[in-house]
C-alpha cells in the first residue's frame, strides 16, 4: 500500500459516504454538511489525478458559494422537515432497487474500460509540461473562447433570473436616493429660529 | 483565423449583444414602461436575423476548431426557430399586459434562450452542445415561473427545473463516457472513433445521451413534465415552449445522432423507434380525457414529437428531411392554435376549459372555421398541410424498412384524430351555452389565426417551397 | 495501483446515489437539488479521470464549464424554490399537487 493508494481509498470512501448521507440524512442542514464533505473529498481525488486547478475551483465555487447558498435557503425557509421525512420510507424499496440495478449495470460496463482505436491520436489538447493552471488558462481564453463567452451569458441569465423571480420592490420602506441626498442644500433644509430667553415662539 | 470565426458566429453575437444593450436600456429607463417596445424590437430583430441567415451564406463553414458548424441544416433550423419565436413574442403582448406580467426582462430572456437554441443546432462539439442547451434551458426555467405569485406557475417552473436539470445530468454523464471512449469531444472525432465498433461503456454513453435528449423533446417515457408545465405556465410562455424550443431540441437530436453517432445507426435506431411509438400512442390516448385545452396541447405535442422522431428513426437523409418538414408544419399549426387559445376569454378573464367552446361557431363563424382548419390539420386529415407532414415521415420510416413503425403511426394518428375532432364537434354541435366566450380578439392574434389557417389550405399546392430547402438541409447533415 | 476503472467506479456510485436520492426524496425539493449536484459531481469525476488518463486537457476544460453551469443552475433552482415556497408555504411538490392528470 503506497501512500497514493491509501489516499485514494480515503477520499473515495468519504466521497461516497458523503453522497449517501446527503440523500438519507433527516436534517437538511446535515445534508448540506455531508454534501460539503463529498465535494472536499472529490477535490482530493482531483489532486491525485493531477488536476489541481479544478480541485481548487471545486472548493471555492462549491463549498464557498453553492453549499452556502443551499444552507442559506434551508435556513431562510421555515419548513417543517420532520413531516417531509416521515414519507421517505415509503419510497425506500423502489429507490434501492433502482439504485442497485443501475450500479450492477455500470459494474458490467466498466469492468475494464476500452478506449476506441486511435483515441490517442484524436486528443485535441494534450497535457504538456506546462503547469496545470497555466495550461488551462491558455486553452479557455484561446481555443475555447466561444464556450467561455457562452458561460458568461449563462451566468447573466442566472443573474437576471434570480432578480426577476425574487426581487420585490417594496414601497413601504425608505430608500437611498444618492443624487437627491447629495444635492441637498443645507441652507434650504433648515431654518434657524432665534428663541429669545423666557419668551418662547 | 479569429476574424473568420467571428464572421461565422456573427448572427448569434449580434443577438447576444442586442439582448445586453436592451437590458441596459431597460434598466436605465427604469421598470417596465419600455416592455411593449422591447417586445416589438426583439421580434423585429428575430425576423431580421432570420432573413440574414436565410438569404445569407451558402455551403458549410465551421468556426472555433469545429465547435460551431454553420451548414444548411443549422440554417434551416435557425430560420424556423427565429420566425416562430418572433411570432409567439408578438402574440404574447396583449395577454401579458392584461395580467400585469409584461416585464422588460421577458423579451430579453426569450432572446437569450434563442441565442442558446442557435448554438445548440450549430454545435459540432459536446461542450458547445451542452453550453447552448443550458443557456436555453436556464432562460426557459425562469420564464415558466414568470408569474411568480401564482401557485401553478411556480409549480410548473419547479417541476420543469428539477426534471430539466435531471435530464441535463443524464446527457452530461453520457457525454463524459463518450469523451472517454473517443478521446475527444468533437463530433467529427467521435464519428471516427465509433468506426471500429463501440465498447459497452460507449454504448452506455449513447443510451444516456439519448435519454437526456428525449427529455428535452418530451418524448415518452420522459414526458411527465410536459402536461404540468404546459398547464401551469402563463399561456404565451406555453405557446413559446410548444414551438421554438421543440424545433431546437429536435434539430439537436438529429445533429447528435447523425453527426456524432452516424456510424452506429444500428445501435440507436431501435431506441428511437421505441421512443417514437410510445410517444405517439401515449400522446393520442392520454389526451382523450383532458378538459383543459393547454393540457390537451401538451399531449398533442408529445404525439407530434413521436411522429417527428419517426423521421429520425429512419436514419436516412430522407428521414431528416421529413423531420424538418414535419417540424416546420407543426410549428405553424401550433402558432395558429395558440393564437386562438390566447384569445379565449370570458368577461375579460382568460379561460382554458374545452367545454367553454360549446356553440362557438354560432357567435364567431369565421374564427371557428379557422380553428376547424387548424384542428383538421393537426389531426392529419387530408388534404390539409398537416397530412403531408405525416405522409413524409411515414414514407421515410417505410422506405427505411420500418414498416411496423409506419403502421403504428397510422393507427396512432387515427386514435389522435378523435380529440381534435372533439373540439370541432363542441364548436359546431356542442350543448347550448348560456355563458359564451367574449367576442372579438386583439388584431395581432386574429391575424396569426387567420393567416396560419389559410396556410393550411394554400400550402397544399407546394408546401411554400420548403421541400427542396429541407432536402438540401438534410443532405448537409447526412452523408 | 490505482487505475482509471477505480475512478469510474467512484463516479458511477456517486451518480447512482444521485438518482437514488431523486427517488427517495420526492417531497423535499432542497435535497432533490442536492442530488442533482451529486450527479454533476459524478460527471466531473468522470471527466477529470478520463482527462488525466488520456493525457488530454479537454476533460478538465469541460469540467470547468460544467462547474460554472452548475453554479448558475443552483442559483436559478433556489430562486424558483423560494418563489414556490412564498406562494405555497411548503416545499413539498408531491402531495399538494395543483395539477393532476
Amino acid at each position: 500500500m503506497t501512500p497514493i493508494v491509501i489516499a485514494f481509498y480515503l477520499f473515495a470512501v468519504s466521497t461516497i459516504t458523503g453522497g449517501l448521507m446527503t440523500v438519507v440524512s433527516r436534517n437538511p442542514v446535515h445534508s448540506v454538511l455531508w454534501l460539503i464533505l463529498s465535494f472536499l473529498s472529490s477535490a482530493g481525488l482531483f489532486v491525485l489525478l493531477g488536476a489541481e486547478f479544478v480541485a481548487m475551483l471545486l472548493i471555492i465555487v462549491y463549498v464557498g458559494a453553492v453549499a452556502v447558498l443551499f444552507l442559506f435557503v434551508v435556513m431562510m425557509l421555515d419548513v417543517d422537515f420532520a413531516e417531509l421525512k416521515a414519507e421517505m420510507t415509503r419510497y425506500m424499496p423502489l429507490a434501492l432497487l433502482i439504485g442497485v440495478v443501475i450500479l450492477m449495470q455500470f459494474a458490467l460496463a466498466f469492468g475494464a474500460w476500452d478506449y476506441s482505436d486511435g483515441a490517442a491520436d484524436r486528443i485535441a489538447s494534450p497535457a504538456g509540461e506546462i503547469h496545470n493552471t497555466k495550461a488551462l488558462g491558455l486553452l479557455i481564453y484561446d481555443k475555447y473562447i466561444m464556450l467561455f463567452q457562452l458561460s458568461g451569458l449563462i451566468l447573466l441569465v442566472a443573474m437576471i433570473g434570480a432578480i426577476v423571480l425574487t426581487l420585490r420592490h417594496r414601497t413601504d420602506i425608505k430608500r437611498q436616493d444618492i443624487v437627491g441626498q447629495m444635492m441637498r442644500d443645507p441652507a434650504k433644509q433648515m431654518e434657524l429660529k432665534d428663541v429669545k430667553p423666557g419668551q418662547g415662539l | 483565423m479569429i476574424s473568420s470565426d467571428i464572421q461565422t458566429v456573427l448572427p448569434e453575437i449580434s443577438l447576444a449583444v442586442f439582448a445586453m444593450l436592451a437590458l441596459l436600456a431597460g434598466v436605465y429607463n427604469g421598470k417596465d414602461k419600455t416592455a411593449p417596445m422591447m417586445v416589438w424590437l426583439t421580434s423585429g430583430m428575430f425576423v431580421l436575423l432570420a432573413a440574414w441567415i436565410g438569404y445569407g451564406g451558402e455551403g458549410t463553414t465551421t468556426a472555433f476548431g469545429g465547435m460551431f458548424v454553420n451548414d444548411g441544416f443549422a440554417r434551416f433550423a435557425k430560420v424556423t426557430i427565429l420566425l416562430s419565436a418572433a411570432a409567439v413574442l408578438l402574440m404574447s403582448q396583449d395577454y401579458m399586459t392584461k395580467l400585469g406580467l409584461l416585464r422588460f426582462e421577458y423579451p430579453l430572456l426569450v432572446a437569450l434562450s434563442v441565442v442558446g437554441m442557435m448554438f445548440m443546432v450549430s454545435a459540432g462539439d459536446l461542450m458547445a452542445l451542452y453550453m447552448g442547451l443550458e443557456l436555453q434551458s436556464l432562460a426557459l426555467y425562469v420564464v415558466a415561473s414568470l408569474r411568480r405569485d401564482s401557485v401553478k406557475s411556480t409549480e410548473a417552473g419547479l417541476k420543469y427545473f428539477v426534471l430539466g436539470a435531471l435530464s441535463s445530468g443524464l446527457l452530461l454523464y453520457g457525454a463524459s463516457l463518450t469523451y472517454g471512449f473517443a478521446g475527444t469531444t468533437l463530433f467529427s472525432g467521435i464519428i471516427a472513433a465509433a468506426d471500429g465498433g463501440v465498447s459497452l461503456g460507449m454504448l452506455f454513453g449513447v443510451v444516456f445521451m439519448l435519454a437526456g435528449l428525449a427529455f428535452k423533446v418530451s418524448a415518452a417515457p420522459f414526458h411527465m413534465w410536459t402536461p404540468d408545465v404546459y398547464e401551469g405556465s402563463p399561456t404565451p410562455v406555453t405557446a413559446f415552449f410548444a414551438t421554438a424550443p421543440k424545433v431546437a431540441a429536435m434539430a439537436m437530436f438529429a445533429r447528435v445522432v447523425h453527426d456524432a453517432f452516424g456510424g452506429i445507426v444500428g445501435e440507436w435506431q431501435q431506441i428511437i423507434a421505441f421512443l417514437s411509438v410510445l410517444s405517439m400512442f401515449l400522446g393520442a390516448i392520454a389526451a382523450i380525457g383532458q378538459t383543459n385545452i393547454k393540457r390537451l396541447m401538451a399531449y398533442s405535442s408529445i404525439a407530434h414529437m413521436g411522429f417527428a422522431l419517426m423521421g429520425l428513426a429512419a436514419g436516412t437523409a430522407f428521414g431528416v428531411q421529413a423531420m424538418l418538414i414535419y417540424m416546420a408544419i407543426y410549428v405553424t399549426m401550433n402558432i395558429g392554435t395558440f393564437a386562438f387559445i390566447l384569445s379565449m376569454e370570458r368577461d375579460g378573464r382568460p379561460v382554458t376549459n374545452i367545454a367553454s367552446l360549446n356553440q362557438y361557431a354560432k357567435t364567431e363563424p369565421l374564427k371557428a372555421l379557422a380553428v376547424l382548419l387548424l384542428m383538421f390539420s393537426l389531426a392529419g386529415v387530408p388534404p390539409l398541410v398537416g397530412f403531408f407532414g405525416k405522409f413524409y415521415v411515414l414514407r421515410a420510416a417505410y422506405d427505411a424498412g420500418l414498416a411496423w413503425l409506419a403502421v403504428a403511426g397510422v393507427v396512432a394518428s387515427v386514435i389522435g384524430a378523435f380529440y381534435y375532432l372533439r373540439i370541432v364537434f363542441y364548436m359546431y354541435f356542442g350543448a347550448e351555452q348560456d355563458d359564451p366566450l367574449d367576442r372579438g380578439m386583439p388584431p395581432v392574434l386574429w391575424g396569426f389565426l387567420v393567416v396560419t389557417a389559410a396556410m393550411m389550405l394554400v400550402g397544399i399546392v407546394n408546401l411554400f417551397g420548403i421541400e427542396p430547402l429541407a432536402q438540401a438541409a438534410a443532405a448537409t447533415l447526412v452523408n | 495501483m490505482i487505475g482509471l476503472e477505480h475512478y469510474l467506479t467512484v463516479a458511477a456510485a456517486l451518480f447512482v446515489i444521485g438518482i437514488f436520492g431523486l427517488f427517495l426524496n420526492r417531497k423535499n425539493v432542497i435535497i432533490l437539488l442536492m442530488s442533482i449536484e451529486l450527479m454533476l459531481l459524478a460527471v466531473n469525476i468522470n471527466l477529470v479521470a478520463f482527462s488525466s488518463f488520456l493525457g488530454d486537457l479537454v476533460g478538465q476544460v469541460f469540467t470547468l464549464f460544467v462547474l460554472t453551469v452548475a453554479a448558475a443552475e443552483a442559483a436559478i433552482g433556489l430562486a424558483i424554490l423560494v418563489c414556490f415556497f412564498r406562494t405555497r408555504g411548503t416545499i413539498d411538490v408531491e402531495d399538494v399537487n395543483v395539477m393532476k392528470g
